[in-house]
């Protein structure tokens, strides 16, 4: 009776393991980076694979075009000899002509599906992707993380790059408030990449574009730290050392007024022509208040709120009048901004 | 023997598997903004039954509620009893099925559905076979190893939140009340402390500290609505199925070796599941055996899970779960309300005629 229980329970491993039309790891590619380009209606995608040759690994670039995204991997998978796994994608590179299309679809498919993880990151391509693709072939290290490298917090990442990842853009499309800037990039002349900018999504569309420096304000407005930013102005270039943001906002007669001061501490790294430490500080809050002015009247003309800034309004207005914030609210909020910059020190040597 | 830490495991850890899995989704399909109130509403609603249950027990030392309805004679443990029965068989399907459904949305594609029905509700089956202490024996190891990977999880959900996603504050007009999301929410409270009722004589506890368990728990309703808005916002949550397990998979954590930790809170919650599932199978079997006392009541256990398990394969989509889970809101609502206050009204009764004749 117990050896005939012991068996049962043996047998009832092998059915419940779990492991049903299970495929080895050596028969799967998992591609690090994916290319979606859309083309006539058709889906155009790239998918860059790290395969093992002989103690290396090398990077294999493959295309396929389809209908659907899942199509086109579907041909991808029939014609490679192992099944395409997209579990592990890093990194998403969409087309710049198919986002200004709008990636309402694409973005809601990632989060339906199980495959691609929602954090996966998300970046907008510059030039035409079979240009950029063997570029990056070229040129990219034997590791093959190289794209992922670049917007990782830990390793490659600048604070005058936008970071968003695939449930942002996707909060982006449904939320009432809220829209995010998608990283701009090209194959580089001597480097794999090169950062162009960050592109304005608006309800999952592109709109608009702001430049790298225009990045760093945005980030510093989502007090994410700008950490080790070097500014560089007619009489010095600093170093950014910690940023701080203080919002007050409140509603003149319908119209929303936001007044905030943006603290950036800072380390001054070259002078020249002996500056004093009040023109060097009223230089950089000059220079940035500008900045900052020029690039938000061109975010409120594409009526994308990226810097998030009718989350700051949500006590103020009601949710039915709130859903009209990006058409009705946001062109007529009015912005003070006010940098103060403080110098921490001025390295070993005395400013005169 | 004082066994309240069982008692309390118990309860706590199958409450928190379908706090996190439906609760979440239900309560953000229900109403847009200040989901705070439906929140209370609900809590305070279990929070009073859970102690009316318990108040009605203490007047019956020593019995379990099977007894107490049939000492009131035969027509009414029928009448009390039989819808019992139901909701705990519809609510057993529905739960097997719909965890299943969640576990190959989430991870296993590729293995059928009726296999992962089978593993669940094998496992579940075997515990309770083995009688009630062993399902309280496992539910003591099951908190030791989960619980703190449960209240990991939790922490690090807070990675994303903008909490100025708690504005608007007020739904003024109290819609929800009126919404079928919002009456499928209150399945997280019923059948979870019913199981109070059936253990009496078997083991004993101190009321105080579920109470203790039942204020404990609070705190998790509001994280498993509020982190996933504070997140994504109202608008976007309401747009998944399982909230808070779409806000897990957006974590990114540098320093851990695992990329998903969507995973470790799913395995979590579906080992509470299946010790809810062989609670609920236990409760059935006892039921079943004072009816047929003359069969023993482990072959009610192998007949109810195999008549689940059967019950599951004919449900063939999400769409049926649901509409599952809109007939089983009567029978609900009449555990939730209707059992904890016939007990308690019961035990007055009885107390006054003890009283009756003693003068």
């Amino acid at each position: 009776m117990r050896a005939l229980k012991l068996l049962i329970a043996a047998m009832l491993v092998m059915v419940l393991s779990g492991c049903w039309d299970n495929i080895d790891i050596n028969h799967r590619v998992l591609p690090v980076v994916m290319g979606v380009s859309k083309h006539d209606g058709n889906y155009l995608i790239y998918l860059q694979i790290p395969e093992q040759v002989q103690n290396s690994t090398q990077i294999k670039i493959v295309k396929g075009t389809g209908s659907t995204i899942n199509h086109a991997v579907d041909l991808i998978s029939a014609n490679l000899e192992d099944r395409v796994d997209l579990l592990h994608i890093k990194v998403i590179v969409l087309d710049k002509k198919y986002a200004e299309e709008g990636l309402e679809d694409t973005i809601s498919d990632f989060m339906r599906g199980r495959d691609v993880s929602p954090k996966t990151l998300v970046t907008i391509c510059d030039e035409d992707m079979d240009a950029f693709f063997s570029s990056v072939r070229k040129k990219m290290g034997p590791k093959g993380t190289t794209l992922y490298d670049f917007f990782e917090k830990n390793a490659g990442w600048n604070p005058q790059i936008a970071l968003t990842r695939v449930w942002e853009v996707y909060r982006s499309i449904h939320s009432y408030t809220r829209d995010v800037a998608i990283p701009i990039i090209r194959s580089g002349d001597t480097t794999v990449v090169q950062h162009v900018g960050s592109a304005v999504i608006k309800e999952g569309r592109m709109v608009s574009q702001i430049s790298s420096e225009e990045t760093l304000l945005f980030n510093a407005f989502q007090r994410e730290s700008t950490q080790g930013k070097i500014e560089v102005m007619n009489h010095a270039s600093v170093l950014v050392i910690g940023n701080s943001l203080a919002v007050h906002t409140r509603m003149d007669g319908g119209n929303p007024v936001l007044r905030s001061k943006l603290k950036l501490k800072v380390v001054i790294m070259e002078t020249k022509d002996h500056p004093t430490s009040d023109m060097i500080m009223k230089e950089l809050n000059e220079s940035l208040t500008h900045q900052f002015n020029q690039m938000f009247a061109k975010l409120q003309e594409s009526e994308a709120d990226i810097l998030g800034i009718g989350q700051y309004f949500r006590r103020q207005i009601p949710r039915s009048e709130l859903k009209e914030w990006r058409t009705t609210f946001y062109p007529k909020l009015k912005l003070e901004l006010q940098v103060q910059t403080i110098i921490e020190n001025t390295g070993f040597l005395e400013l005169k | 023997m004082d066994k309240s830490l069982h008692v309390i495991f118990m309860y706590g850890l199958t409450q928190l598997g379908f706090i996190f899995f439906f609760y979440s989704g239900d309560i953000i399909a229900s109403t847009s903004e200040g989901h705070w109130l439906a929140i209370i509403i609900g809590l305070v609603l279990n929070g009073a039954m859970v102690w009316l249950y318990m108040k009605g027990l203490g007047y019956f030392p020593q019995q379990d509620i099977i007894s107490i309805y049939t000492g009131l004679g035969k027509g009414a443990a029928v009448l009390f009893l039989l819808p019992l029965i139901f909701f705990l068989f519809i609510t057993n399907i529905i739960t097997i099925r719909a965890f299943s459904e969640a576990i190959t949305l989430i991870f296993l594609a590729n293995t059928p559905l009726w296999a992962i029905m089978a593993l669940i509700i094998i496992i579940s089956g075997y515990i309770a076979l083995n009688g009630v202490e062993s399902i309280f024996r496992t539910g003591v190891l099951l908190a030791i190893l989960f619980l703190p990977v449960i209240l990991f999880t939790i922490c690090i959900s807070f990675q994303n939140v903008d909490f100025r996603y708690f504005f608007p504050i007020m739904d003024e007009k109290l819609t929800f009340l009126t919404k079928p999301p919002y009456w499928h929410s209150f399945s997280a409270f019923a059948g979870s402390f019913l199981f109070l009722g059936f253990i009496q004589p078997y083991v004993a506890y101190r009321p105080r500290i579920v109470m203790i368990t039942v204020a404990a728990l609070v705190p998790f309703y509001f994280i498993s609505v509020y982190v996933p808005l504070f997140t994504f916002g109202q608008s976007t949550a309401s747009t998944f199925k399982f909230p808070f397990i779409v806000l897990m998979s957006t974590i990114h954590i540098n320093w851990l070796m695992f990329d998903r930790i969507t995973m470790f809170l799913l395995l979590c919650l579906v080992t509470f599941t299946m010790l809810f599932i062989s609670m609920v199978l236990w409760k059935l079997s006892q039921v079943l055996h004072r009816c047929l006392p003359k069969v023993k009541s482990s072959y009610f256990v192998i007949v109810i899970a195999a008549v689940n398990f059967i019950g599951c394969l004919f449900i063939t989509n999400w769409d049926e779960i649901q509409s599952l889970i809109m007939w089983n809101t009567m029978l609900r609502f009449y555990v939730l309300v209707g059992i904890p206050c016939s007990i308690w009204l019961i035990g007055i009764r009885s107390r006054r005629m003890i009283k009756d004749e003693g003068a």
